[in-house]
């Protein structure tokens, strides 16, 4: 049923675990080394449950020189390691393989230094997202990238994925927001990349560390840009009788030069499951909601809302509706951000992540409603608009093989169509093993090739999550 | 989440309820952010979505729990925090009462763990037996040091502390029910088993409160412990006993003279009462009168709130730094009553920083798990003196002697204060700075 | 063999390099050549690869905002015709014409190697961060695209940031894409003068730590102009700049009255911020650009003058610093890279003597983990060595 594969584990790896595990008592805090069946079993997995492996083991050190003294014995050893955050990955990224070691940073999690002058803060990479944000919010300051997941998810996590949400259309992604990194190669050393100023030296490695999903070296540290919070911030609620209504008026507003700090799309299904959590009074009786969030000061937030309501009302919008408390704000946001999570009370769900050309969005929704029902399941359609990132969670029952196996399949078609309409496999959950097989149809041998090869530059043995990423059969080729 | 349950384990009515709160969680994450355990130790086993996930595993495989999985699920707080952040309606108390409960019945705990739970089983519930052992405690205090040496010695080390920490009081009779000319309604009130002994005065402030707004207040003499304690520590069917006991009592109220609530001041016996009906669903012969009562049951707080409530008469205006007790905000969901009814008295309320999280009362939890408990205390006062309060408020008997063991500033239950805007005595422990 | 290859397609340019390669023959890669005086001099003979004659627009939505260019397409072209659509490229590249004196029009594929920006990079980003598509050909003569055409994009390693910067290292790019903003409807902006550095930053930080539409802020010292100027741009909505304008006068009350300039006056003044027009005469001084934490410049310049004599501007709110050196046989690097070790941060030899530019780093020096990871970059790209081989560093 599962049509992942994972490579077979290192035999010779597995026989010789005892001894790992004793050479790693010498590496890292004893309450940093988790080995046994039952607690190393809450490792073997992250938020795609479909997948699932036992890891040889599983340490969570508290500083980067314990990071490095880990990592150069794995690398000596050859010892595979796959780096962990807060395990929210939806793309499996942090799913264990059988034969390595899941190297966790949910110890490290302080805050190193905060300055405001300079607009920057330097954490360590077990910090959550949201709690950046809390940590300055006090001066009026906030970290930008705000994934639906942020209550949860690390800077770390955020550095592998190049993580967006809902108010990257206009703030960018993690990558514009990262100043630069100390991270530890798998050799063991320790580099910086970047610092507290603009543009790194040398080559762009700190580019090229964003987004690479834990395989170029584990990043301990990083250091943020922080922005100051506008004056206002209101969110607004528009409903369609249609879905091409709503694809069309997103299309229209970023056409007309307008970008709103968030756009955000919601169908049917996902009002629905939304509306049951948060009560955050999103119209039911429409087939699509967006919701824009303008900010500035009030006169600024009226005139935006007023050019961004014409072009609504021109795509026959039916519900206008302004947030007019900060507790009104709070539960729209708290909605759509627990959208995923709301839809686990209904279904289990696969959550694909292509993007495509603003464009294009209301073919694609349409395109994507006929493929679910092809293969006999439903779907509910909650994602940020404004950049084209599509998030279609397909709806399933995961206890009924036949069901995941449709899910599946589905989710692969709608990948494909959102490559062939001049989009991507993925915006901002990383590839992972989820898209891995699909990347042929976005790169051919050539990019992938390079890709390999630069990889290898960094992990020229190819411990650092293995299993991820490129198709299984490729990378010898490197 | 794909469960993999058989299906004859299904036919168990406990499986196949915790098999439907397993298929809820999407394994997310979120909860992992707002639990204090996963906060302080970053471990995935401590936090509330690998405990299910080790829970999961457990009633899959139908294995008897390992000492690794019962470490994990014995430190949880059972704080619910977990519960209030999750989207999917995870409902992680039941899971976890079900895993208690098999632990209770598959895991022998090493002697000294035995018997310490034991003890607390046998004394908590029962004022008259609690009084007995904090004379005990008291005169035990000096050998804390030595005791904290020996196996299991550091938990009971603890409860000596904690139990030394409370200020001795004279051991009175029942309050009697208090009865009004013509009340506009008739409560119940819980008397509460610690509370009896420890806070007698929170519940004497409560009926002040009540009687002064024309609600007659009964306190059924035969009323027992509402089971919370025994339920946290495993003991299942205790928890059903008590909870069918008091079903009876207050069922007899109701019989003779109506409630209009059971109103409950200490938050961690309210969460429970009001879960009676969940309990006992599958005891044909109470399951209807439990869901009664736990309908009727509500939170002083809670009550007040909806009463046409009279002017304070007192200069207030003090800060008052509002300590939500997890029962309360968690368990119960009641949030905002509590700092409006301080509000209208007229008190500054502050908003604790990281008020969500546990100050590691937690019922038993502190002498159970006395290192967690103290670094939650620590870190609880430190966000609490951030706001610089000058005295702290809270609804749970627990979280008073918790927080007041780690500060100066005076910690007093809401209702006191309530009480005393409206007339009623300055409480004790705020005799001096305030006058 | 030519002596120069001068590819008119992806195909040919391929071909070209996968001639050199397998001749082993070095390419000095160019567009219109405005920047062939930046980096290291190549040693030894190198044939010349130019992409002047890959131009045009390949791709352009404006409803999508996103442009597509191929390399040799001079950025002014790309300039009319977001214009016509009332759009931009966000990044405000610089012209490099005015430093180094030349005349052939700067083309995109340059831009990008150079991850060229101007001021209102504090506001928006770098090239590399509107960037967000390539197609190049490597040095083995592979044809390898990354990114795309959308906004968001984590599929795969970004080699689009890894290319833009790399001084056509790695490869030679054979289209570029980027994201792009509607113009401002207004803009505007206000300046003090008089200020002293430190006093100057600290009003640059609080303008860049408001939210008052602040999109470039610099401050030019009295050693420049007669008297010193400390500047901010705003733009954005007619409402917006108004709005913004009228609260920076209020927070900036402590610092002075800014004065407001506006129209041509005020596109003129960020131009020659831009292209550090004031440290261009005279062609023989050395030129550094320095990258560093804002709070830190004024006295990382105050410890520089102390030993050089040197005259200098702040862009990027403090952050990035432009200095032309009188005299100093080593441009001064000495200096200049001992301050920057004890600020942290980075600086660039922008413009210096070949001869000069063959002794000394041009680029700020590399750890030795880092650099080894460069060299290992390198080679991956183009094991043969025939791309610009050491204009950033010896050996890569
Ligand atoms: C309900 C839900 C909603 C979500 N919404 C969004 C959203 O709006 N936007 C979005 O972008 N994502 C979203 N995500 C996806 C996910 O939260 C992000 O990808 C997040 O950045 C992962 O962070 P993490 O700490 O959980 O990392 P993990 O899941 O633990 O790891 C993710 C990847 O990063 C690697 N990694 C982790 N830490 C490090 C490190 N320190 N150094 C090197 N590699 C590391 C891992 O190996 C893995 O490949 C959502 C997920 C969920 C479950
Ligand atoms: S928040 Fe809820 S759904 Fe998510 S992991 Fe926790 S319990 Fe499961
Ligand atoms: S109840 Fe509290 S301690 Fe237990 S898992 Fe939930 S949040 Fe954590």
């Amino acid at each position: 049923m599962s049509k992942i594969r994972f490579t077979e584990p290192n035999r010779e790896i597995l026989a010789r675990r005892d001894s790992i595990i004793n050479d790693l008592t010498r590496l890292v805090d004893p309450a940093g080394l988790i080995t046994s069946t039952d607690e190393c079993r809450a490792y073997e997995t992250d938020a795609l449950t479909a997948y699932r492996k036992m890891p040889l083991a599983v340490v969570l050190p508290k500083t980067t020189e314990e990071v490095s003294a880990v990592l150069k014995y794995c690398h000596d050893t050859g010892v595979k390691v796959v780096p962990r955050g807060a395990g929210t990955s939806l793309a499996g990224g942090a799913i264990p393989s059988e034969d390595a070691v899941v190297l966790g940073l949910s110890k490290m999690n302080r805050v190193l230094a905060v300055n405001y002058d300079d607009r920057f803060i330097r954490v360590e990479a077990g910090v959550t997202n949201l709690s950046v944000t809390a940590v300055v919010a006090e001066n009026g300051f906030f970290y930008a990238p705000d994934p639906s997941s942020q209550l949860a998810c690390t800077i770390g996590g955020n550095i592998a994925n190049n993580s967006g949400g809902a108010h990257c259309l206009k703030y960018g992604v993690t990558t514009n927001n990262l100043l630069g990194v100390r991270m530890v190669l798998i050799d063991g050393s320790i580099i910086d990349l970047g610092g507290d100023y603009l543009d790194s030296a040398g080559l762009d490695l700190l580019g090229l560390v964003v987004g690479s999903e834990g395989q170029l070296g584990i990043v301990t540290e990083a250091t943020l840009r922080i922005l100051k919070s506008a004056e206002g911030a209101r969110p607004v609620l528009f409903g369609f009788p249609s879905c091409e209504g709503a694809g069309k008026a997103v299309a229209d507003v970023i056409a007309a030069g307008i970008i709103p700090v968030a756009i955000e799309y919601m169908d049917k299904a996902a009002i629905e499951i939304c509306e049951a959590f948060a009560k955050a009074g999103y119209p039911l009786d429409v087939e699509a909601l967006l919701i824009v969030e303008v900010e500035g000061s009030d006169a600024e937030m009226d005139a935006t809302l007023a050019d961004i309501t014409a072009i609504a009302r021109a795509n026959g919008a039916t519900t206008v509706r302004e947030s007019r408390s900060a507790i009104e704000t709070a539960a729209i946001w708290k909605g759509r951000k627990s959208a995923f999570g709301a839809t686990g009370r209904v279904a289990d769900y696969l959550c694909m992540d292509g993007t495509v050309p603003t464009g294009k969005l209301s073919y694609v929704l349409a395109e994507i409603s006929k493929i679910v029902q092809r293969h006999g399941l439903r779907v509910a359609n909650v994602f940020h608009a404004g950049d084209g990132n599509m998030h279609p969670l397909i709806l399933y029952n995961a206890n009924d093989p036949s069901q995941q196996s449709k899910a599946e399949a589905a989710g692969d078609d709608i990948l494909r169509l959102c490559v062939e309409v001049g989009g991507c496999l993925t915006g901002e959950h990383g590839v992972g093993i989820e898209k891995r097989d699909l990347m042929r149809c976005q790169f051919d041998d050539a990019d992938l090739a390079q890709q390999i090869r630069v990889r290898a530059a960094f992990d020229p043995r190819w411990l650092l999550n293995t299993d991820k990423v490129f198709p299984l059969d490729f990378r010898c080729q490197g | 989440m794909q469960t993999n349950f058989s299906l004859t384990a299904l036919a168990d009515a406990h499986v196949s309820e915790s098999e439907k709160i397993l298929r809820a969680c999407v394994h997310c994450g979120f909860c992992t952010a707002t639990c204090p355990t996963y906060l302080l130790l970053g471990d995935e086993a401590d936090s509330p979505r690998g405990r299910i996930y080790l829970i999961k595993d457990m009633l899959e495989e139908e294995k008897p729990a390992t000492p690794q999985v019962v470490e994990h699920i014995d430190r949880c707080l059972t704080c619910l925090s977990c519960m209030t952040t999750c989207p999917s309606g995870v409902h992680y108390m039941h899971l976890v009462d079900h895993a208690r409960a098999h632990i209770a019945r598959t895991y022998t705990r090493p002697l000294p763990d035995r018997l310490l739970r034991g003890m607390l089983a046998k004394v908590l519930p029962f004022p008259g037996r609690l009084r007995l052992a904090l004379r005990v405690a008291t005169v035990s205090r000096p050998i804390r040091k030595w005791l904290a040496n020996l196996p299991g010695g550091a938990q009971l080390a603890a409860m000596i502390e904690l139990s030394s920490s409370f200020k001795r009081r004279r051991p009175t009779r029942r309050l009697p029910g208090a009865t009004v000319d013509r009340p506009r309604g008739r409560v119940a009130l819980l008397s509460g088993c610690a509370q009896q002994v420890l806070g007698q005065n929170i519940n004497e402030a409560a009926i002040r409160l009540l009687t002064r707004h024309g609600i007659e207040v009964v306190q059924p003499i035969d009323e027992g412990c509402c089971g919370a304690l025994v339920q946290h520590l495993g003991y299942e069917s205790r928890a059903l006993d008590a909870a069918r006991h008091n079903v009876d009592v207050w069922t007899r109220e109701i019989e003779n003279g109506g409630l209009d609530a059971i109103v409950v001041t200490t938050s961690g016996c309210g969460t429970v009462i009001k879960d009676y009906g969940f309990l006992l669903r599958n005891d044909n012969a109470y399951a209807q009168k439990a869901v009664r009562i736990s309908a009727l049951a509500r939170d002083i707080t809670e009550f007040l709130h909806e009463l046409p409530l009279q002017d304070g008469v007192r200069t207030t205006g003090q800060v008052v730094a509002y300590h939500s007790a997890c029962s309360m905000q968690h368990g119960q969901q009641v949030r905002d009553q509590p700092k409006s009814l301080l509000r209208r008295m007229g008190f500054v309320v502050r908003e604790v920083p990281e008020g969500h999280i546990c100050c590691g009362s937690a019922g038993t939890y502190n002498v159970l798990q006395p290192e967690i408990a103290n670094r939650l205390r620590a870190r609880k006062v430190t966000n609490i003196e951030k706001v610089k309060p000058q005295i702290i408020a809270s609804g749970n008997l627990g979280c008073i002697t918790q927080i007041g063991a780690g500060t100066r500033i005076p910690v007093v239950h809401t209702v006191e204060l309530v009480d005393w805007a409206m007339g009623g005595p300055l409480p004790d422990v705020l005799k001096g700075c305030l006058g | 063999m030519t002596d120069c290859y001068k590819p008119r397609d992806e195909c040919g340019l391929s071909s070209a390099i996968k001639d050199a390669a397998t001749a082993k023959m070095p390419l000095v890669v160019r567009g219109a050549g405005s920047k062939s005086a930046m980096g290291r001099p190549l040693g030894g003979y190198a044939m010349p690869l130019t992409t002047e004659r890959m131009r045009g627009v390949s791709l352009y939505e404006p409803t999508e905002l996103v442009i597509g260019a191929l390399p040799g397409t001079p950025v002014s072209e790309i300039d009319r015709m977001l214009a016509k659509h009332n759009q931009m490229l966000p990044f405000e590249p610089m012209d490099h014409r005015v430093l180094f004196g030349t005349s052939a029009e700067p083309t995109i594929g340059g831009i990008v190697a150079g991850n060229v920006s101007g001021p209102r990079r504090v506001a928006v980003g770098a090239c590399r961060d509107s960037l967000i598509g390539v197609r190049l050909v490597t040095g083995r003569g592979d044809i390898v695209k990354s990114g795309g055409r959308v906004m968001k994009n984590v599929t795969g390693l970004d080699l689009v940031k890894l290319t833009c910067g790399a001084w056509g290292t790695l490869g030679v790019l054979s289209e570029a894409i980027f994201k792009v903003l509607p113009k401002p409807a207004r803009s505007l902006s206000l300046g003090l003068r008089g200020l002293d550095d430190m006093t100057a930053i600290s009003a640059l930080t609080a303008a860049l730590g408001s939210t008052f539409a602040v999109s470039a802020a610099a401050h030019i010292p009295a050693s420049i102009g007669s008297d010193s100027t400390t500047i901010v741009r705003l733009e954005g909505s007619e409402g917006s700049v108004a709005y913004g304008s009228r609260e920076l006068a209020r927070l900036w009350c402590s610092f002075g009255l800014p004065d407001l300039i506006e129209g041509d006056e005020s596109a003129n003044f960020w131009l020659r911020i831009r292209d550090a027009h004031w440290l261009a005469q005279p062609m023989d001084r050395s030129i550094w650009r320095l990258s560093l934490a804002p709070s830190k410049a004024p006295r990382a310049l105050a410890d520089i003058r102390r030993k050089l004599g040197v005259r200098y501007f702040y862009d990027w709110g403090g952050g990035l610093v432009w200095l032309a050196v009188v005299g100093a046989d080593d441009a001064g690097a000495s200096v200049v890279r001992e301050a920057m070790v004890n600020t942290g941060g980075h600086a660039t030899l922008v413009r210096a003597s070949s001869e000069i530019r063959r002794r000394i780093d041009v680029f700020e020096p590399l750890p030795p983990a880092v650099l080894k990871l460069t060299q290992e970059i390198k080679k991956s790209f183009d094991p043969d060595r025939v791309l610009n081989f050491g204009r950033m560093y010896a050996g890569i």
